[in-house]
């Protein structure tokens, strides 16, 4: 087999035992890898209904045919797993060495089950694999605790994948990390930290046979002169953060949880603001061309990595204006492990509920908008879930669910998952792709905003025709997070499936159309959803906050834009009759024998 | 001048267009002369190429003047912004029974500024063929009319007709002089975003634009205005954007249509075209 090893490792932790199984050419076929892969191993090792945070909830790392090629931005993981926000599938990606190391384990996925008598790390070591114990890691990040693993094994050579201390105590939104990258949705490190697994060291040494070794080099040579071209000059010279200030400007950056959509000093948060006074370093994954990541200079005057959400969720959503206590927030979210989405937007729910008198025990913390000092406190507690934190850690929700009164009106998530910095009101399409999403609100399984700036639609007012943007937006990414390739090179393709497919027939030596390319994303896309549907999807559940349909915009240049929810649910029937799936959103047996889903 | 003179910026577009675009309001037929492989943006003109490089003034007379017989022609180079249509049209009033009217401005004669009409294509074929670059030798064999400065400045009173541009400073000069003439009817605003800011080094900025100006004569004037932008968000050639980037009207419109109409007080918003985050 070429681009794969055509085996998988499955971890019990609670027998400590270690079984390995192969991975049938065909079903690769089907899903690719990565995400597709995870979802199919979800599917098959999840029961029906599993507690997310209990032992049967199994907990998958996935690697794909790209990873490990000379292909620029493919050193990527997929985590997927059930997720402890939503209850519904969470599949995540993180990106740099650990997931070259994983590619060079030998195995194509891990699956994780059951919990551990008592914390322990996972190593697994050129083919060998011991659990050892790792009580003495707690409290630590993920970065503390590469250092430590690897100064006592002596392996200087380990790249480990870590939770921090918000996955060691349940915070539902706690991320699993690697050399300072994330898989941050979802809650992938609360399910870590369920099973009392601490870390996973990594040492590869099996390399990967490709089928058309100087086939594929010619390709990713073609591809890594693109790369570093105007298509991507945005992030190569300021990174995501570039976004913020453009996001402003158009009315679509959602600040004071979703109450304004403009913020006030985004001036002095803005990624050309912060490339000029902040700037530290620019870095990057491995083998990456683009190298996006941006480094500023925090508070203490430490190096800091800031991303676009990462810098809408801490500042405008919770109004906080100063770069240096956003710095040191982003730091708090990094070190502790959560997901700044979630965190930011939770917190900015709690500052309004404490606002409008839902929430004395945050009033009294002092917790509101613009408010530093109470900002900061809270995001240890959160990690901690000590005090108000206990709440919060449950993600905005629960939480809301556990106030109740109106506080759940004021919680702005899809499916439980925080929304992303894309004001849905003024990106109509934008607002389709986070309703239906089977993660929740997600900017990453679709890129349907991607239409909302392109000028073929008009982004204030959604009508029939998103439907099918959505759906092949969806597919596209999932093929691209299968693959898996990188979202920043996306544009440096001129015929994407064409040149997809034959990326993945030179590394696999299958024969690959750009159809069965495309066919493969949606295949994966339903996967998702019969396992939604498996745990409990309703109609219901592919909705958006009551905030988002019963308020105008209040400022900015789309101020007065509204979304009714005829204009939501007309795009919503759209959507599942460009997927070819009943009105109510249920996939018929056609479709699933269509795309060969036993 | 560092790049072909038809090409330079002027008044939000090429050289070329801005004249042969003041031409029309005077003649319903338009020919520009270019050589072999000279390269020039769209005009809606009669397009003649020189057959033979090099022959300087009296090649183009030649070959233009050949396209237009059996009607005369006035004849001017593509590096004269301020024409004068009044004193064109009164040159071509004189015409009656001369081969050639051609003004006489500060002691010389203007040969890039004349009417000729077709019988002269003879004596200017054998000049070209003794290599008599000079338009001036024509003169002596044909039936001349020569206008005097006075006459001229009745009409054109400092001749800004026969300003040419020779050297960067007077492309310069002749830029400034338009502006000055010509204080734009129209303002909009651009804003930056992104690369665009970082490199400019500013966020916003006033551009005065000719009224039913498009977005590609923003861009070109942005161009203009920010040459730090050549090559990296605009492409120098064709003052477009460059892959990556797009452009907002408003905050509300993608506007990716060249011809789009910028209306006075607009802002414009040039950002990168990716919005992943």
């Amino acid at each position: 087999m070429y681009g794969f090893h055509g085996h998988l490792l499955h971890v019990d932790l609670t027998s400590a035992k270690f079984t390995w199984h192969n991975l049938d050419e065909a079903r690769l076929q089907a899903c690719l890898g990565g995400i597709g892969l995870g979802t199919s191993l979800l599917y098959e090792y999840a029961p029906a209904r599993a507690d997310p945070l209990g032992p049967e909830n199994p907990l998958i790392f996935a690697s794909a045919p790209l990873v490990g090629t000379s292909l620029t931005t493919t050193a990527k993981y997929a985590v997927v797993t059930k997720s402890p926000l939503t209850g519904f599938i969470a599949d995540s990606l993180s990106s740099s060495y650990f997931a070259l190391e994983l590619k060079k384990s030998g195995v194509d996925a891990l699956v994780i089950t059951g919990q551990s008598p008592s914390w322990v790390y996972l190593a697994f070591d050129r083919g060998k694999v011991i659990l050892r114990e790792a009580t003495h890691l707690l409290g630590k990040s993920a970065r503390d605790t590469e250092s430590c693993l690897r100064a006592e094994s002596g392996n200087d050579d380990w790249r480990v994948a870590a939770i921090g201390m918000a996955g060691e105590n349940g915070v539902r939104f706690a991320t699993i990390s690697n050399d300072g990258r994330h898989a941050g949705r979802g809650g992938v490190g609360a399910v870590m930290g369920a099973k009392r697994l601490k870390a996973i060291a990594i040492r590869g040494a099996v390399d990967t046979a490709v089928a058309d070794p100087s086939g594929v080099a010619a390709l990713a040579l073609a591809m890594q002169h693109k790369s570093i071209g105007t298509l991507t000059a945005k992030y190569r010279q300021i990174g995501t953060v570039a976004n913020l200030a453009v996001f402003n400007r158009l009315g679509s950056l959602p600040t004071r949880n979703f109450q304004r959509s403009t913020f006030a000093h985004a001036e002095a948060l803005s990624g050309e603001h912060l490339t000029e006074n902040n700037f530290s370093r620019r870095n990057g994954c491995a083998a990456c061309t683009i190298r996006c990541e941006r480094l500023f200079k925090s508070l203490a005057g430490a190096e800091q990595r800031l991303e676009y959400e990462t810098l809408f969720a801490l500042g405008p959503m919770c109004e906080i204006d100063e770069p240096g206590i956003l710095l040191e927030a982003a730091r708090l979210c990094d070190d502790y492990g959560m997901d700044s989405i979630s965190t930011g937007a939770t917190i900015a729910w709690a500052m309004e509920c404490a606002e409008k008198g839902l929430l004395p025990q945050a009033d009294l913390f002092g917790l509101r908008f613009g408010r530093a000092e109470a900002f900061l406190k809270i995001i240890p507690m959160i990690a901690r879930r000590s005090g108000l934190g206990e709440l919060l850690a449950e993600g905005s929700k629960r939480a809301s669910g556990l106030i109740g009164k109106d506080a759940e009106d004021w919680a702005m998530h899809v499916k439980g998952l925080e929304l992303p910095g894309y004001e849905p009101r003024s990106l109509k399409t934008m607002a389709l792709g986070l309703a239906v999403s089977p993660r929740g609100a997600c900017h990453n399984r679709s890129g349907a905003y991607e239409f909302d700036f392109s000028g073929e639609v008009d982004r204030l007012h959604g009508d029939a025709g998103r439907g099918s943007m959505v759906a092949a937006s969806e597919d596209f990414a999932a093929v691209l997070d299968s693959l898996i390739v990188c979202k920043f090179l996306r544009k440096c393709f001129t015929d994407f499936y064409a040149e997809a497919a034959e990326l993945l027939g030179r590394v696999t030596g299958w024969p690959c159309s750009s159809v069965e390319l495309r066919q493969a994303g949606e295949r994966i896309n339903v996967q998702k959803k019969l396992f939604n549907i498996r745990e409990g999807w309703q109609p219901e559940d592919d909705w958006l906050p009551p905030r988002l349909l019963h308020e105008k915009l209040a400022d900015g240049v789309a101020q007065g834009v509204e979304l009714p929810a005829a204009e939501l649910r007309e795009m919503i029937q759209s959507y599942y009759l460009a997927r070819g799936w009943d009105d109510r959103g249920f996939v018929p047996d056609d479709k699933l024998r269509q795309l060969r889903i036993a | 001048m560092g790049r072909p003179k038809a090409l330079l910026p002027f008044n939000g577009e090429p050289l070329i267009s801005h004249v042969v675009c003041q031409l029309k309001t005077v003649f319903h037929r338009i020919i520009v002369v270019a050589a072999p492989a000279q390269e020039l943006p769209d005009l809606e003109v009669d397009l003649v190429r020189d057959e033979i490089e090099y022959q300087g003034p009296v090649g183009g007379i030649y070959f233009g003047l050949r396209a237009a017989e059996p009607e005369i022609a006035f004849v001017t180079s593509c590096d004269a912004p301020f024409l004068n249509l009044a004193l064109i049209s009164h040159l071509v009033s004189r015409m009656d029974g001369f081969d050639v009217v051609v003004p006489f401005w500060q002691e010389r004669l203007q040969p890039l500024h004349a009417v000729y009409h077709p019988r002269v294509l003879p004596f200017l074929k054998e000049q070209l063929e003794r290599h008599e670059l000079r338009p001036i030798f024509l003169y002596e064999k044909v039936s001349t009319l020569k206008i005097s400065e006075q006459e001229i400045r009745a009409i054109d009173p400092d001749g800004s007709s026969f300003i040419n541009m020779n050297m960067p400073a007077d492309y310069q000069a002749a830029l400034q002089r338009w502006q000055d003439l010509h204080p734009p009817a129209t303002f909009c605003s651009v804003e930056l975003f992104g690369v665009a800011r970082l490199l400019a080094k500013t966020s916003k900025l006033d551009l005065g634009i000719p009224a039913r100006a498009s977005l590609a004569h923003v861009i070109a004037a942005l161009a203009e205005k920010l040459p730090v932008l050549a090559g990296k968000v605009i492409e120098p050639s064709t003052k477009s954007l460059i892959p990556g980037y797009a452009c907002n009207v408003n905050g509300l419109e993608f506007v990716r249509d060249p011809s789009f109409e910028i209306k006075h007080g607009d802002s414009v918003f040039i950002l990168s075209a990716d919005a992943g985050g």
